[in-house]
């Protein structure tokens, strides 16, 4: 049972580049030569995000802060539905 | 004030855009820039204040940082100081921690690091007006208690809770609270262990050195790093389900409501456009108002001074060379004034980081990103303050780059050229004001190409990457603004006092010695030093249609560009007996075939002259600091001096060849 929900879990995670708009996420990992720079900005592991709109420069909401990032750095962040 | 009786340093920490210069500002009085977006400051600044026990401290502003693990030149800054690394500097005595208590969650992350470091912390809970009107509910005393460090809630902005902080700066300091978390033996035991190190190495502050080499390693993404992160992570959490209450659901807000037109990809750009277009107008339709009564004014002037005075040589110098000279440049200040209003209001509305956010497409084609437009932004205003703020750019090529093209985008002292030029192209407010644009256009769009062609020379690789805190847009502090426009007009008519006085004198000096016996203004200009020195660099400058006052008056434009002008004004004003306004006698100044001087082609290829040449000796020295080396500051001075020669060149040549004169 457990490994069920496991599983339904993995395949619900998706990259915040990938995720659609308008919806909330939970940050689960950040992984990539920027994960640092992620982090620092506010791209931690269990905050919330709001993804806003998609694009070359996507915009999105973590903590009641907008910040703009490019798609390659949305790629290093994984995210499941919360 | 002698510093000797302070009793210690403080330091402002905190994220970019916390408040930390306003905070500055309110402790000391001192009206460093502020702006609505991140990267204001790229410099430390100190200044002292009392506490209301009597106590004088020095307090330091410092550049934001996300993370004592800088991402650009600027960060390092902060980080360097905190670790005790910056040359010259003791580490301060206390830490002063600027958080934004509308973004509490991100900007603890600071906090804990600097907590982590072993400092005495204060909190200064700043912005607390808006938190307010957003329905947060934040209880100071729960976040103290976690945090082991006071939390006052304050709003630098409008000056309330200073009081209370000053008196939570209780002297002395109370002892730092420590590392607030615990990890595995092994992770301690490496912590110690890297204490020590450090220790034997050396280093001031030791426990930080050691906490520092395993929170933030030299290569990113340890096993210990992310356990730090994590632990971090929940620590805050947990603090913050205790201290800190959102309301449910969001609404739109007003920011939400402008962004959906401002950042929008077509939108975006008309609002973009307009904005700037209407920048220029107001420059063009209301600025010539007030500069017809300077320019009014100094021309009676003239003509009392020529009434009161005898005829000779000293009166020459009052009128056609004091008065000439600073009344030439002076007229320009009202567009001086109203384009340092606009930069100021677009920096302190939040407008500059959605300007960036467009700008990134379109720099991303040439290799650079929209942070990069930021620093182009400022170089509006002067080139100086552009460069500076290049700090904030992560990447060190992209940081060069910038760097390098930056002086193509227009300053303001290019300003008085342009308007005194354009004119002579066309009429009607609505026709300059799209020359204008068009100028700043060129300028910009000359400096991404030279962008394009030389990121890739510099051994650039990785491709620009973009992320930006966008701040929510806020009403002007008018305060401020008008504080920075007061400074910026005050140091232009500095300078018309100063710099361009004692130019415009020495001017008049070599325009009008050594005397010739004839009466003749033309055969006694040629007589004259300027006259000669004339004739030497017409040859240079007549492939570009330029007669020798134009030459000499460029070569004197390398002092400073608005010299240019008054220079002009100065020497065509020995022409004519009348004293007359100076855009009159620049509009009167005639070939000695009489044919008018001023044709529209040779405005144009002044002006393209101008839009590329660096004549700006501050600027070159600004860069060699900023880059560390002459190479590239004389490379710099040279090539756009080269290329501006070439451009003027280029017009003149193939404007002719196409039938204009
Ligand atoms: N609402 C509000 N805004 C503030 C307050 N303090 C600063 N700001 C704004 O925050 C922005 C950033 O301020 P600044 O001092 O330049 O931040 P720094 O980057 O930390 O030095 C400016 O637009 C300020 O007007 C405050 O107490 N309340
Ligand atoms: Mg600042």
């Amino acid at each position: 049972m457990s490994n069920l929900a496991l599983h339904l879990e993995r395949d619900s995670a998706l990259t915040l580049s990938q995720a659609s708009t308008g919806c909330d996420f939970q940050i689960r990992a950040v992984d990539g030569p920027a994960c640092r720079q992620l982090r620092d900005i506010g791209f931690c592991e269990q905050m919330r995000v709001r993804k806003l709109t998609n694009g070359r420069n996507m915009l999105c909401t973590v903590c009641g802060t907008r910040l703009a990032l490019s798609k390659d750095l949305a790629d290093q962040i994984q995210v499941i539905p919360a | 004030m002698s510093s000797s009786s302070i009793e210690a340093h403080i330091a402002l920490i905190g994220n970019p855009n916390s408040g930390k210069t306003t905070l500055f500002n309110a402790l000391t009085g001192q009206n460093q820039k502020v702006g609505n977006y991140a990267g204001a400051t790229v410099s430390r600044k100190s200044g002292q204040f009392f506490t209301p026990h009597g106590h004088q401290f020095e307090v330091i502003d410092l550049p934001g940082c996300y993370s004592l693990s800088p991402n650009s030149p600027d960060e390092e800054v902060t980080r360097d100081f905190l670790l005790g690394d910056q040359e010259g500097e003791t580490p301060p005595d206390l830490i002063l921690c600027v958080l934004d208590a509308t973004q509490l969650e991100r900007h603890l992350q600071l906090l804990l690091q600097v907590i982590d470091l072993g400092y005495s912390v204060v909190v200064a809970l700043n912005k607390i007006d808006s938190a307010e009107a957003q329905g947060l509910r934040i209880d100071p005393t729960s976040l103290s208690e976690d945090f082991a460090v006071p939390f006052v809630p304050l709003s630098a902005l409008n000056e309330r809770g200073i009081v209370q902080l000053k008196q939570a700066l209780r002297f002395p300091f109370p002892s730092a609270p420590g590392r607030l978390w615990k990890g595995p033996a092994e992770l301690e035991e490496s912590i110690e262990l890297s204490t020590k190190v450090a220790e034997e190495e050396g280093l001031p502050k030791p426990e930080a050195h050691g906490i520092q080499r395993i929170a933030c390693p030299e290569d990113a993404d340890t096993e210990a790093e992310q356990f730090i992160v994590k632990t971090r992570t929940e620590f805050i959490q947990r603090a913050v389900e205790a201290g800190l209450q959102r309301p449910d659901g969001s609404a739109q807000d007003f920011t939400d409501k402008i962004d959906a037109h401002a950042l929008h990809p077509i939108k975006g750009w008309f609002l973009f456009s307009g904005i700037m277009f209407a920048v220029f107008w107001t420059i063009f339709e209301f600025a010539s108002i007030p500069m017809d009564w300077i320019d009014g004014a100094f021309g009676s002037l003239g003509e009392w001074v020529t009434s009161k005075m005898n005829e000779g040589d000293f009166q020459s110098l009052i009128v056609d060379g004091v008065i000439a000279g600073v009344g030439g440049v002076l007229i320009f200040l009202p567009q001086i004034v109203l384009l340092f209003l606009f930069i100021s209001l677009l920096e302190s509305s939040g407008y500059m980081a959605r300007a960036a956010y467009l700008m990134d497409r379109v720099m991303s084609r040439v290799g650079l990103s929209g942070k990069s437009f930021l620093p182009l932004l400022s170089g509006y205003a002067c080139a100086i303050p552009g460069v500076m703020a290049t700090r904030t750019i992560s990447n060190a090529k992209e940081r060069l780059t910038t760097i390098l093209i930056l002086p193509w985008t227009s300053c303001s002292a290019r300003l008085p050229v342009y308007v005194m030029l354009i004119p002579f192209l066309v009429t009607g407010s609505l026709s300059q004001t799209a020359i204008m644009f068009g100028i700043y256009a060129v300028g910009t769009i000359t400096a991404l190409l030279a962008a394009k062609f030389l990121k890739p020379r510099l051994g650039a690789t990785e491709p620009p990457q973009f992320l930006l805190e966008l701040p929510p847009y806020q009403k002007p502090q008018w305060r401020h603004v008008f504080h920075q426009v007061r400074e910026r007009a005050f140091s232009f008519v500095k300078k018309a006092g100063t710099l361009i006085l004692g130019i415009s004198i020495l001017l008049w000096f070599l325009g009008t010695y050594p005397k010739s016996d004839s009466d003749d203004p033309v055969v006694q200009q040629e007589n004259s030093a300027m006259g000669r020195a004339g004739k030497l660099i017409e040859p240079i400058v007549s492939p570009l249609g330029w007669d020798a006052r134009m030459g000499t008056a460029m070569l004197t434009s390398f002092a400073a560009r608005e010299v240019f002008v008054s220079s002009l004004a100065v020497s065509y004003s020995a022409d004519s007996d009348e004293p007359e306004s100076v855009r009159e006698t620049v509009t009167n100044a005639k070939r000695p075939d009489g044919s008018p001087l001023f044709t529209p082609l040779v405005a144009l290829s002044l002006l393209a002259f101008f839009i590329y040449a660096l004549q700006c000796l501050p600027t070159t020295a600004v860069v060699k600091r900023e880059t560390g080396s002459w190479k590239w500051a004389l490379g710099q001075l040279g090539g756009m001096t080269a290329f501006a020669y070439l451009a003027a060149l280029a017009v003149y040549q193939i404007g002719k060849l196409i039938g204009y004169s």
